[in-house]
């Protein structure tokens, strides 16, 4: 049994760590638009704008 | 993706005769008109040909009209739109025409980053809002308009004070809740998990009593945190002497949750932990979802702000025009109102003659004239001008803010049918609760040790399953195959109504009909072959822009006309021009034919100087899949009415060819209202489905109201569901899938009901040990949703292709 007094300390942490970083993403904007963001992987960027690699997905 | 031949390249909408070309990305591409070209080659020059490939729907239309956006840097405006961030920075709310997919909200991000001095662009495509921030010395806020123009956006500032920022905080906290709640849920059922499996005889107490603690530490944030709204609310609801769905939940929370905290201090029987977590996890997702289809349905505010033109051209002393702002003007201004511009306020018209179309505001769907002298209303557009008008009431007194207000009053004194069945669940609860009360006094006087233990069975056994998950397990799942089929359900409690409705109240301009006119019939004269004069007639027609024109143009290909050359166009009368070497005329007949002969003047006649050629009537179009709809909705044992602000003749052409007896014309919006309340008086529930502000009384007084995502966005605002696909046949789906997800919630019920009949009294009698009250509690919301989970079901496999849901499946 004494692993469990490990253990579930643990988890609680890794929880409360979880919960942690969920709430600083919130407030830093990162779930105020779950629909856009989707756009931003197919995004070059306005300087590597290569001719060659033309499609990204499709 | 389009066939370039056809469409405009930018746009997508048909080419005209006279074709505009251009090099894009180093191809040549047809667009349909300058301000598309001018759109499209900038997009090119700031390096951001990529949109068209992200796109996945054509851009709005480019408007060639590049207004000046100067006025917004004068500071009585700018103080009324911009929020002053400190350190230079500005910041404002720009509600955004034209955004169609996630492809603009690239573009409009690329475009203004690269403006010299913006700070961060935030685009929200389905509230078509962004939020822009920039530094005050180095850019304006025209500059930023001015480069949305030219990308083919139309951009209107919102009110700095707009809702946004309490949306955002609202969004943001339903969310931290939520996934706490889900959280908690998980390591709450993995506990009790540990003391349900446990060895019977080699009970370790102290074991025991850890992994009691350790539920009540993960179950306290979901419930002094996450289930903050439930007690939030029924405080509010008791203050307010009702007994709200908040009560019965609040109770049952506080109640599980404090009776486990009892027993694990007591060390004694069993604790419920876990159950309460879950209990708040399901009903905070139901809340969830039912706030974020609120929040994509716009608000008045909006409405509002897109109603009005927010400047409008005062005439000084001298006549020279000045730039104010809307809330600067006062009753008396004289204000100028170009083509195609919006009226600012109510007035009178003091230029001679000029067309407007007031079709959101009145339902009128043909234009109407307007002499010298006559009122003009704010938020109509002005087809022919541009005049003057003398500015006679602004702001609340204008009819548009009367409707507004009107909308308000009848959505407080909507009925509240539709919380039936809340009040069915909370009965339930209530009788849950007398009856633990009832079995915690029954064992204090047979054997008070085990009062406490048989009471809090009964209150498990009982409570998650039947009263938590009965409704909203039901309620979510019939969301999302909705949302599926195009239909936002902006409040949940719709669906019930939408169930039980009775009657149906359309209106017709713009729900029933297409916003445009098609011809219907042309007649000749024995001079003329009936392709001849088509194909005349439309050479003039496209080079108009009125929206008869536009019909007769766009009811004969483009294909191989003949040039139409010297076109002049008579605002209010027609159209004139050489074509194949013959002067004609298009028009009223009264312009067209020079002396009066007998001829059927109803209609638009095509002449020549010897007299009438051809006559067209025009009628308006049906909405595709109206037919259809209304005789679905018919089969289906609804009454069907039209409810109009057209003209009586139109209404009843419409009618007749859906087959709606029942109709009535050139209702103000209180009429309507009116009418509403006649009918319920009568005893039947009422469906309105509408598009217009002038509907929107009737929507928000109706037991449950559908609007068009193409309509007035005040329509939408006072709706409880708005159909995205402006498909009306969504309408009939939508109408089964409610009465299916209302049977469900009857079956679930009845379920609840039946389970709680053997598995209660088997409690209060402490029959039931701790492992099977779970174990019973687990399986009757397994059986609870996978009901609801039949929802739609062959529904959506009929149609359309999509992969089956069961995200809530894996829940309990």
């Amino acid at each position: 049994m004494n692993a469990v007094l490990v253990t579930i300390p643990l988890a609680l942490l890794l929880l409360a760590l979880a919960v942690g970083a969920f709430f600083w993403a919130v407030d830093h904007d990162q779930f105020d638009d779950m629909e856009t963001p989707g756009l931003l992987p197919l995004d070059e960027g306005p300087a590597a704008n290569h001719p060659d690699d033309d499609e990204p997905i499709a | 993706m389009m066939r370039a031949t056809e469409l405009c390249w930018h746009c997508g909408e048909r080419l005209p005769a006279t074709i505009i070309r251009a090099t894009i990305a180093g191809e040549s591409r047809s667009l349909c008109c300058h301000g598309c070209r001018a759109a499209a080659e900038w997009i090119e020059q700031l390096g951001l040909t990529d949109y068209y490939r992200l796109r996945t729907q054509p851009a709005q239309k480019a408007d060639i009209d590049r207004t000046s956006h100067l006025a917004w840097q004068r500071d009585e405006i700018a103080r009324h739109f911009l929020r002053d961030l400190g350190d230079g920075r500005r910041e404002t709310m720009l509600l955004i025409e034209g955004v169609r997919c996630s492809g603009c909200v690239w573009l409009i991000e690329r475009a203004l980053l690269a403006l010299p001095g913006v700070a961060s662009v935030q685009v929200n495509a389905l509230a078509r809002r962004a939020r822009v921030t920039w530094l005050e010395e180095r850019v304006g806020l025209s500059s930023i308009l001015d480069r949305l123009a030219r990308t083919g956006y139309r951009a209107q500032p919102l009110d700095a004070r707009a809702l946004d920022e309490v949306r955002r905080r609202e969004s943001r906290a339903a969310l931290k809740r939520l996934v706490v709640a889900g959280f908690g849920a998980m390591q709450a059922m993995m506990f009790a998990a540990a003391l349900y499996l446990r060895d019977a005889h080699a009970t370790d107490a102290t074991t025991d009593a850890l992994f009691r603690w350790l539920g009540f530490i993960v179950a306290t944030p979901v419930v002094l945190y996450s289930a903050r709204p439930f007690f939030a609310g029924a405080l509010r609801s008791l203050r307010a002497r009702q007994l709200g769905i908040d009560v019965p939940v609040a109770t049952a929370i506080a109640l599980i949750y404090g009776a486990s905290l009892v027993e694990a201090w007591r060390g004694g029987g069993h604790v419920y932990f876990d159950s309460v977590c879950m209990f708040v996890f399901f009903l905070l997702t139901g809340r969830y979802l039912e706030m974020r289809a609120r929040h994509h349905a716009g608000d008045l505010i909006d409405a509002l702000a897109r109603l009005t033109p927010p400047f409008a051209d005062r005439r000084r002393e001298d006549h020279a025009l000045e730039r104010i702002g809307i809330h600067e003007l006062r009753a008396g201004d004289r204000v100028h109102v170009g083509e195609g511009g919006l009226i600012p306020a109510d007035g009178l018209l003091l230029s001679d003659a000029c067309r407007v179309d007031e079709a959101l505001v009145s339902g009128e769907s043909a234009p109407i004239a307007r002499r010298c002298g006559e009122p003009l209303i704010a938020g109509s557009v002005l087809i022919d001008g541009p005049v003057d008008m003398r500015v006679e009431r602004v702001g609340a007194g204008t009819v548009v803010a009367g409707i507004v207000s009107m909308v308000e009053r009848a959505q407080s004194e909507r009925p509240q049918l539709a919380r039936a069945g809340e009040r069915a669940t909370a009965r339930f609860v209530v009788r849950v609760m007398s009856l633990t009360a009832v079995t915690a006094l029954g064992w204090s006087v047979i054997d008070p040790s085990r009062a406490f233990t048989a009471a809090l069975a009964v209150l498990v056994v009982s409570c998650p399953c039947a009263f938590a998950l009965a409704v909203p397990a039901a309620i979510t799942r019939a969301l999302a195959v909705l949302a599926r089929l195009g239909v936002l359900v902006v409040k949940p409690d719709a669906i019930a109504a939408l169930a039980g409705a009775s009657d149906v109240v359309f209106d017709k301009t713009g729900t029933l009909t297409e916003p445009t006119l098609a011809l219907a019939d042309v007649q000749t004269s024995e001079r003329i072959s009936r392709d001849t004069a088509l194909r005349l007639a439309a050479a003039l027609a496209r080079e108009s822009h009125h929206p008869v024109a536009r019909a007769i143009a766009a009811a004969c290909s483009d294909a191989g006309l003949p040039a139409a050359t010297g076109v002049i166009s008579q605002a209010g009368l027609g159209v004139r021009g050489i074509v194949q070497g013959r002067e004609l005329r298009l028009g009223a007949s009264r312009f067209a034919l020079p002396v009066r002969e007998s001829w059927n003047a109803e209609g638009v006649v095509l002449a020549d100087e010897r007299g009438a050629l051809a006559t067209f009537r025009l009628s308006e179009q049906l909405r595709p899949g109206a037919r259809e709809t209304i005789d679905a909705l018919r089969a289906q044992g609804l009454q069907l009415h039209i409810a109009s602000g057209d003209s009586p003749a139109k209404v009843a052409d419409v009618a007749a060819r859906l087959g709606i007896t029942s109709w009535r014309a050139r209702l103000s919006p209180a009429d309507k209202l009116n009418d509403l309340r006649l009918m319920r008086a009568r005893g039947a529930r009422v469906l309105a489905v509408g598009d217009g502000i002038n509907d929107a009384p009737i929507l928000a007084g109706a037991d449950v109201a559908v609007a068009l995502a193409s309509g007035a966005d005040i329509a939408q605002a006072s709706s409880d569901i708005v159909l995205a696909s402006e498909r009306l046949g969504a309408l009939v789906a939508a109408q089964r899938i409610a009465r299916e997800t209302l049977a469900v919630i009857h079956q679930n019920q009845r379920w609840a009901l039946l389970y709680n009949l053997v598995a209660v009294p088997l409690a209060a009698l402490g029959f039931v040990p701790p492992w099977l009250a779970a174990l019973g509690m687990s399986f009757s919301s397994l059986c609870v949703i996978g009901n609801a989970l039949r929802i739609g079901r062959e529904r959506s496999s009929m149609m359309r292709a999509s992969r089956p849901l069961r995200s809530a499946a894996g829940a309990t």
